[in-house]
C-alpha cells in the first residue's frame, strides 16, 4: 500500500504529539520508543522510518519552538544597545520558547547540541545550530566586531549549550539563576571578543 | 552595644602592603570608574569579593582604626593618600556588590567626618547611581514575575533605572490606571548570592574563633545573615510596608508609599512614587534651622512610631531611605530590613525604654547586662558600655533642646564605639549586628542635619498614643 506525503506529514505530526505528552508526562528516560509508536497507533520499526532515536525527536519539538523564538527576537533585537543585551535577548526568547521542554532538554544537548558534535554533518541539530551561529555572527557584525572565527563560533557554543544545561537543571524561583549565569556568561564572551578585536588592530 | 560587625572587621588579616599610588594618576582612575557601567552577575560579584574587595575592605578599615589611635600628624602622614587610593578602590570593587558587603559599606557612609569624606561620598554614589541591568535582562524579570513583557503591564515603563538598591534597581513607571510608581526588582540571584557573599566571608572570620565569645559571635552573624537574606523578599517588605503605611495619618507629613500588590512578588515590588530628593540636595537648599529641625524631628517620629505602635523597628537608617518632598513631608522608603519585636525582644527593649528614659545609671547598666550578657565582674566592660549608652541615649532622657549637630559630641560617640571594637567586647544578643545599623545610623543623619530640638516631647507623645502604660517608673523623670 502506498502512504501518501500527507499521510506522513500526519504520522509524523502525531508522533511528535504524543511523545511530547509522554515525555511531559513520564518524563524521556522512562518513555520508550515502544510506547511513543503504542500511543502514535503505528508500528515500533515504523517509527524509526520517521525518527532514529528519541532525541531526534525531542529536537524536532525544540526546532519548532527555536523557529518561534527567531521571529519573536527579530522584533526585539532592534532594542539591544549592546552585543551582550542583544545576545542575552536572543537566547532569553528561546529559553521562554523552550520552557515546555526544559525538564528534557539535556538528551538533545548530550547529543543534537553537543559541543563536539560540530563536525558531524547532517545531524539532527546541525540546521538548528547553523541557524543559532548565522544569528549570533549577523549580531557581531552589527555591532561593529566583523566576522566571528570558528573559534570563537565554538566557544559561543559552547557558552550557550553550558547555559542551557544550567537552565534544565536550575532548581532557582524561576529559574532566575540562569538569568545571572547566562548575562555573567555573555559579558565575559563578548568582552573576549572585543580584546581579541583589539590585539587584530 | 557593641556591633559585632565592627568587631568581625577588626580582626580581618592585616592591611595590604601594596605600593603607593601616584597621585596623578587619581583623576583618571576616578574618571574611569565614573563612565563604567555597572555590571551584573553573581559569578563577577563572588570572585571580586574571593579577592580584592574583601581585601581593601579589611585593610582600609583596619588602616582607619588604628590611625585613630595615632596623633593627627601622624595619621594624616599614613593615611592621606591611602584614603584616596582605598576609597577608589572600594569604589571599584563594591561597584559589582550588591549583596551583604555593600550593606557594611552602607554602615560605613554613616560616619561622616569620620571616615574620611571621599570615602563617605564615593559609598554614597553607590545609594543613588543609575545601576546596571540592562533593558532585556530587566524584561525577562519582570516576565517572569508579572507575566508578560513591562511595556504591556504598565502604561509607561522607563527603560533606564532611576534609583539602585542593594539588591536591585528601581523605575519609574505608570499603572494603567493612571498611578505613578516606584517599580523596584530585584538583581536575578542576589538571594543565592548573599548566602555565597556570607560563605565567603567566613574565612575571614576565623580569628575570632579563638575568642571564647566565638558561639554567640557566630549567632550574631547566623542572625544577620537569615535577615539579609529575609530581604530578599519583596513580599514580605510589601507586608513591612503596609504596616508601616497604616501608622500614619495623611496630616503628620510622614508619607510611607502604597504597594500595589497585583503588580507586586518577591522579587518585583511596585509601589507610590514620592518624588523628593535625598538628604544632600536637601541640604544643598541651604534650609534654614527651623526646617532643618522639622525633618529630623518627623525622622523621629517616623521611627517612633513604628517602634511604640508598630512595634517593628526600622533599622536600616541610610541616607538613601529618607525623601524630602517639596510640601516638606518626609518620605520613608525601603523597608526589607525590619525587626519586628514580639515576645523576649520586645521585653528587652521595654526594659531599655526604662533606662532612656529615667537616665538611672542603675537602670541603664542592667539593660546593658541583660542585652550583652556581662557578667557583674566585668567591671571595665560595665564602664565603657555605660559611657557610651550614655552618649546613645543622654539626648532623650535629658529632655530640653539637644545639639545633635556638636561635633566633639558626635566623635566622643565614635570613639567609644571604636574602644569597644578595640577591646573586641562583641558578646550580645544575636539581632544586635542589626539594630547597631541604626546606632549611629539616626545620630549621623542628625548630625548631618545639625538638627536641633528635644526629642523627650515626641517620644512621650509616641508611647502615649501607643497606650502603653509605663507610669512604674515614667512618672519619675
Amino acid at each position: 500500500m502506498r502512504i501518501t506525503a500527507e499521510a506522513k506529514t500526519a504520522t509524523r505530526q502525531r508522533i511528535l504529539e504524543v511523545a511530547e505528552e509522554l515525555f511531559r508526562t513520564r518524563g524521556f528516560e522512562a518513555t520508550t520508543t515502544r510506547d511513543i509508536a503504542q500511543a502514535a497507533e503505528i508500528a515500533t520499526g515504523t517509527l524509526f522510518n520517521y525518527f532514529a532515536a528519541k532525541e531526534a525527536i525531542v529536537t524536532e519539538l525544540a526546532a519548532d519552538s527555536l523557529e518561534r523564538a527567531r521571529g519573536e527576537f527579530d522584533k526585539l533585537s532592534s532594542e539591544a544597545e549592546t552585543l551582550e543585551e542583544a545576545l542575552f535577548s536572543l537566547v532569553a526568547v528561546e529559553l521562554r520558547q523552550l520552557r515546555p521542554f526544559r525538564k528534557y532538554i539535556v538528551p538533545m544537548l548530550e547529543s543534537a547540541f553537543c559541543p563536539l558534535a560540530a563536525a558531524r554533518r547532517n545531524e539532527p541539530g546541525d540546521e538548528l545550530r547553523r541557524q543559532h551561529l548565522e544569528t549570533v555572527a549577523g549580531l557581531a557584525r552589527r555591532h561593529g566586531l566583523g566576522e566571528l572565527s570558528a573559534v570563537a563560533l565554538q566557544l559561543y557554543w559552547t557558552l550557550y549549550t553550558g547555559a542551557l544545561a544550567f537552565w534544565a537543571a536550575d532548581k532557582s524561583p524561576k529559574q532566575e539563576d540562569t538569568l545571572a549565569l547566562l548575562d555573567e556568561s555573555l559579558a565575559m564572551f563578548v568582552a573576549w571578543l572585543r580584546t581579541a578585536a583589539d590585539e587584530r588592530k | 552595644m557593641p556591633a559585632s560587625l565592627s568587631e568581625l572587621i577588626a580582626a580581618l588579616p592585616a592591611e595590604e602592603t601594596e605600593g603607593e599610588l601616584p597621585a596623578r594618576a587619581l583623576p583618571e582612575i576616578v574618571e574611569r570608574l565614573a563612565l563604567r557601567p555597572v555590571p551584573v552577575g553573581r559569578f563577577r560579584r563572588i570572585a571580586v569579593l574571593g579577592t580584592l574587595q574583601a581585601k581593601i575592605f579589611a585593610a582600609y578599615f583596619f588602616h582607619w582604626l588604628r590611625g585613630w589611635f595615632k596623633t593627627a600628624d601622624e595619621n594624616k602622614r599614613l593615611l592621606a593618600e591611602t584614603h584616596w587610593r582605598t576609597a577608589l578602590r572600594v569604589l571599584d570593587s563594591m561597584s559589582y556588590l550588591r549583596g551583604a558587603v555593600m550593606k557594611l559599606g552602607q554602615t560605613l557612609a554613616n560616619f561622616p567626618d569620620i571616615a574620611p569624606r571621599e570615602f563617605v561620598e564615593t559609598l554614597e554614589r553607590l545609594h543613588f547611581d543609575a545601576p546596571p541591568m540592562h533593558w532585556s535582562l530587566l524584561r525577562e524579570m519582570v516576565r517572569a514575575e508579572l507575566g508578560d513583557d513591562p511595556e504591556n503591564v504598565f502604561a509607561e515603563f522607563d527603560k533606564r533605572a532611576f534609583a539602585a538598591a542593594s539588591l536591585g534597581q528601581v523605575h519609574r513607571a505608570r499603572l494603567k490606571t493612571g498611578e505613578e510608581v516606584a517599580v523596584k526588582i530585584q538583581y536575578p540571584g542576589i538571594a543565592r548570592t548573599i548566602r555565597e557573599d556570607f560563605r565567603n566571608l567566613m574565612p575571614f572570620l576565623l580569628p575570632a574563633r579563638l575568642s571564647k565569645d566565638w558561639e554567640n559571635v557566630k549567632d550574631q552573624f547566623d542572625d544577620l545573615r537569615m535577615r539579609i537574606e529575609r530581604e530578599t523578599d519583596y513580599e514580605l517588605e510589601a507586608a513591612n510596608i503596609e504596616k508601616a503605611r497604616s501608622l500614619f495619618r495623611d496630616d503628620e507629613g510622614i508619607v510611607v508609599p502604597r504597594v500595589y500588590r497585583q503588580f507586586s512578588t518577591a522579587r518585583v515590588l511596585t509601589m507610590d512614587r514620592l518624588d523628593g530628593v535625598h538628604i544632600d540636595d536637601f541640604l544643598g537648599r541651604d534650609p534654614s534651622q527651623a526646617e532643618r529641625n522639622e525633618a529630623a524631628k518627623k525622622i523621629l517620629r517616623a521611627w517612633y512610631r513604628m517602634m511604640f505602635t508598630g512595634r517593628m523597628l526600622y533599622v536600616d537608617f541610610h541616607p538613601g531611605n529618607f525623601l524630602f518632598l517639596d510640601d516638606g513631608r518626609l518620605g520613608v522608603i525601603d523597608f526589607g530590613l525590619m525587626l519586628h519585636l514580639e515576645g523576649d525582644e520586645w521585653e528587652i527593649f521595654r526594659q531599655m525604654d526604662r533606662a532612656l528614659t529615667t537616665g538611672r545609671r542603675d537602670d541603664r547598666i542592667a539593660a546593658m547586662k541583660e542585652w550583652c550578657h556581662i557578667a557583674d565582674d566585668e567591671t571595665d566592660r560595665i564602664a565603657l558600655m555605660d559611657e557610651f549608652a550614655d552618649w546613645c541615649w543622654r539626648s532623650r532622657y535629658c529632655g530640653g533642646e539637644f545639639d545633635f549637630g556638636d561635633e566633639t559630641d558626635f566623635r566622643r560617640g565614635v570613639d567609644l564605639f571604636i574602644e569597644m571594637v578595640r577591646r573586641r567586647y562583641s558578646r550580645a544578643r544575636p539581632i544586635t549586628p542589626t539594630t547597631s545599623r541604626q546606632q549611629f545610623g539616626w545620630r549621623s543623619i542628625f548630625y548631618r542635619l545639625k538638627a536641633k530640638f528635644d526629642v523627650r516631647p515626641i517620644c512621650e507623645e509616641e508611647v502615649k498614643a501607643a497606650g502603653w502604660d509605663r507610669s512604674d517608673y515614667a512618672t519619675t523623670i
